[in-house]
């Protein structure tokens, strides 16, 4: 199937960024960049630290020009927008924390009215009646008499995001988002975004660090390597295996089932585990953190392990030990090594 | 929506009561002042050389007119302008101990005056002093300054990076303080005397013809400042925000500029440096109004910084002494505490 090109909201054509002074010479981070977002696409931009995104991401929201090739926004270079016209089609959100004293989130939220309202920013009835709609799709009615440097970092993020809604844009630029948030606030935010890609219709496009979230939600991955830059549903990226060289890493290897990465183990001992249910699920992994290999044969197992919720039981060569929970069992197993192993 | 546009309403309106509370107080203090000064006259007095001029005493109505007036409304344009200057630099640098003099403009003025009082006084003799105290300086000091706001205007139409060109007026102050210093060096005991009283700032040597071009001046800057509150609101978050919300950041800088330049330059022209009111205002604004919005803390940096400005000469006065301070010292012994007072505040309830 063939995508119109009045679909794609921002399209990038063999384009390479980088930094150029006026007197120094053109610093290049990364070249041949092609990639597009859809209109309505969650897209999720990952990499390594240092691979370029904050560049890409800059860039593409009119910072700086394109080294080479062309920066293309609904259908336009984007060299070629003046200011303001690029504000009412796209808003950003970077990566530093805004700490404003006395700004309360209604007139941080205000603020996207920027390019549509008159010289003094006066706000009409329109107005304000877009930046209360902004604030409570992010969910934070009743929040709009707080300072903004009250707010939990969650909070914070909601309301910038609040603020690129009420400047109304069909393409949303955010520059690791999640970043300084705990696990509920990243899968919110996350979320967040989602919905309003699939239900507003807007282009969103969010670097992160965060593979879960970004897997289970994202509809298109940019994915930043070394060398190029690799576009596809997650799913499509997983099956062709793009993920294994993400992170340049011995330590690292992309589990292809559970769609996460993990950390290399050596793995000398194996275990033999029986039961059933959650109780043998958590086992399983509690011995995998802790270096074992969990295998089908009895026979060639180092360790029987038996789950009997909630209670474990060891077999070895000098008998059975029984533990009330896996840390004890754990323990046993590490601290025995010698004697425990068949 | 109704609850929420009522509580903005109830938030907008208390921000207004402490405006209008201001506004209430200035007359008040203005009367106070001229009050106070170091030949006494009574209220009933000063009244009728105000309201009444033809039942007033002939010298009564001179001291007013031509001394206490003029001083008075120099305090309040003072104050006003140095605030509001002051604000504006700590939003577009993002900085809360930016003032008005941080682009350099009043190194620059200093420079100006330096070179009349010192430099030609060292060619001609002594005699030129005389001439240079009062239009003479005031001319040298608006040279000095507009000279400066051009050289920045230049720098910051080339770079990019805001606190490059915060950096870049502090090193030019500093480079212009030497000349001064060197200046000062080889100078005589009674010019150098004349240069250094200048340095401490003074009210009262306005006088009503150059009030006539002190005050439009001031009213000039303010109006642009009044121009620019959006620009201000958008430049809270940064640069990088405020272009991405369509502003031209390269015009709104230029009117930030030109209106700080004009405010800072015009009255360290006519009074001298005077310190620490640009940087206190428009923390005390900020939180006696409990807002960010430059539309509110335009109007309350005005009425505050002139309430300060017109207090800071009460006390030079000295009530009750014929002995004045330099009012330099006062606003500086005023304006600390308050800085001090509001930094420690922030710290324990983490609003910086």
């Amino acid at each position: 199937m063939s995508i119109e090109n009045s679909d794609k909201y921002i399209v990038l054509d063999n384009a390479a960024i980088g930094y150029s002074g006026k007197t120094s010479a053109v610093k290049t981070v990364k070249s041949d960049i092609s990639v597009f977002a859809l209109k309505g696409e969650l897209v999720a931009l990952i990499g390594e630290n240092g691979v370029g995104k904050s560049t890409l991401l800059r860039t593409i929201a009119g910072f700086h020009p394109p080294v080479k090739g062309d920066v293309t926004i609904c259908g336009r270079e984007i060299g070629s927008y003046r200011e303001k016209e690029l504000a009412l089609l796209m808003s950003f959100v970077s990566t530093e924390i805004i700490r404003v004293p006395n700004l309360s989130v209604f007139d941080l939220v205000s603020l996207g009215r920027y390019p549509h309202t008159n010289w003094f920013g006066r706000l009409l009835e329109e107005d304000e009646y877009l930046i209360e709609e902004a604030i409570r799709s992010v969910g934070l009615n009743g929040y709009e008499n707080r300072m903004v440097n009250h707010l939990s970092d969650g909070e914070r993020q909601k309301a910038m995001i609040a603020r690129t809604l009420a400047q109304n844009t069909d393409i949303i630029v955010l520059d690791e988002p999640t970043a300084f948030l705990d696990l509920s606030n990243k899968y919110e935010i996350v979320h967040i975004l989602h919905q309003l890609a699939s239900e507003k219709g807007k282009t969103i496009l969010f670097s992160t660090h965060d593979l879960t979230t970004a897997l289970a939600e994202a509809d298109r991955l940019w994915m930043m390597l070394k060398e190029t830059v690799e576009q596809g549903a997650p799913e499509d990226l997983i099956l062709k295996g793009s993920f294994d060289a993400i992170f340049q890493s011995k330590h690292l290897y992309f589990d292809q089932e559970k769609g996460d990465f993990r950390i290399w183990k050596q793995t000398k001992r194996t275990a033999h585990v029986t039961g059933q249910g959650l109780a043998l699920d958590w086992t399983i992994k509690a011995l995998v953190r802790n270096g074992f290999e969990v295998i089908d044969s009895p026979e060639q197992s180092t360790v029987l392990i038996s789950v009997n919720y909630p209670e474990w039981t060891i077999n070895h060569l000098s008998g059975q030990n029984k533990f009330d929970s896996l840390l004890s069992l754990c323990r046993f197993l590490i601290l025995n090594e010698k004697k425990v192993y068949l | 929506m109704s609850e929420t546009a009522a509580n903005k309403r109830i938030k907008s309106t208390r921000s207004f009561r402490v405006l209008l509370l201001f506004s209430a107080l200035l007359p008040l203090f203005f009367l106070l002042d001229l009050l106070i000064g170091s030949y006494y006259i009574s209220v009933p007095n000063i009244l009728k050389a105000i309201f009444r001029t033809e039942n007033a005493d002939s010298q009564v109505l001179m001291i007013i007119n031509q001394f206490r007036i003029p001083k008075a409304v120099t305090a309040v344009l003072s104050g006003a302008a140095l605030s509001v200057a002051g604000l504006q630099m700590q939003t577009v640098f993002r900085n809360p101990l930016a003032g008005p003099y941080i682009l350099g403009v009043s190194s620059g003025a200093s420079l100006g005056v330096a070179l009349l009082v010192l430099g030609t006084g060292g060619l001609l003799g002594g005699s030129i002093v005389s001439v240079a105290s009062s239009w003479g300086i005031v001319a040298a000091a608006w040279i000095g300054s507009g000279l400066i706001l051009l050289l920045i205007i230049m720098i910051s139409s080339r770079i990019k990076e805001i606190m490059t060109i915060l950096i870049l007026g502090i090193l030019i102050s500093s480079a212009i303080s030497s000349i001064v210093n060197i200046l000062q060096y080889f100078s005589n005991e009674s010019m150098l005397k004349s240069f250094v009283v200048w340095t401490m700032g003074s009210l009262g040597s306005v006088t009503n013809i150059q009030l006539a071009v002190l005050l439009p001046s001031v009213l000039i800057g303010i109006l642009i400042a009044f121009l620019s509150s959006k620009f201000l609101d958008a430049f809270l978050l940064g640069e990088n925000y405020a272009r991405s919300m369509g502003m031209n950041i390269l015009f709104a800088r230029m009117m930030v500029f030109l209106s700080t330049a004009i405010l800072a330059g015009s009255i360290t022209a006519f009074c001298g440096p005077i310190g620490f009111i640009g940087i206190a205002v428009p923390h005390i604004a900020r939180m006696a109004l409990q807002t960010a919005k430059h539309s509110l803390l335009v109007p309350g940096t005005i009425l505050i910084g002139a309430l300060m400005m017109l207090v800071s000469d009460i006390i030079s006065q000295l009530p009750g002494s014929e002995r004045t301070l330099p009012v330099n010292s006062v606003t500086a012994l005023l304006g600390i505490p308050i800085v001090i007072w509001i930094i420690i505040r922030n710290k324990k309830s983490d609003r910086l």
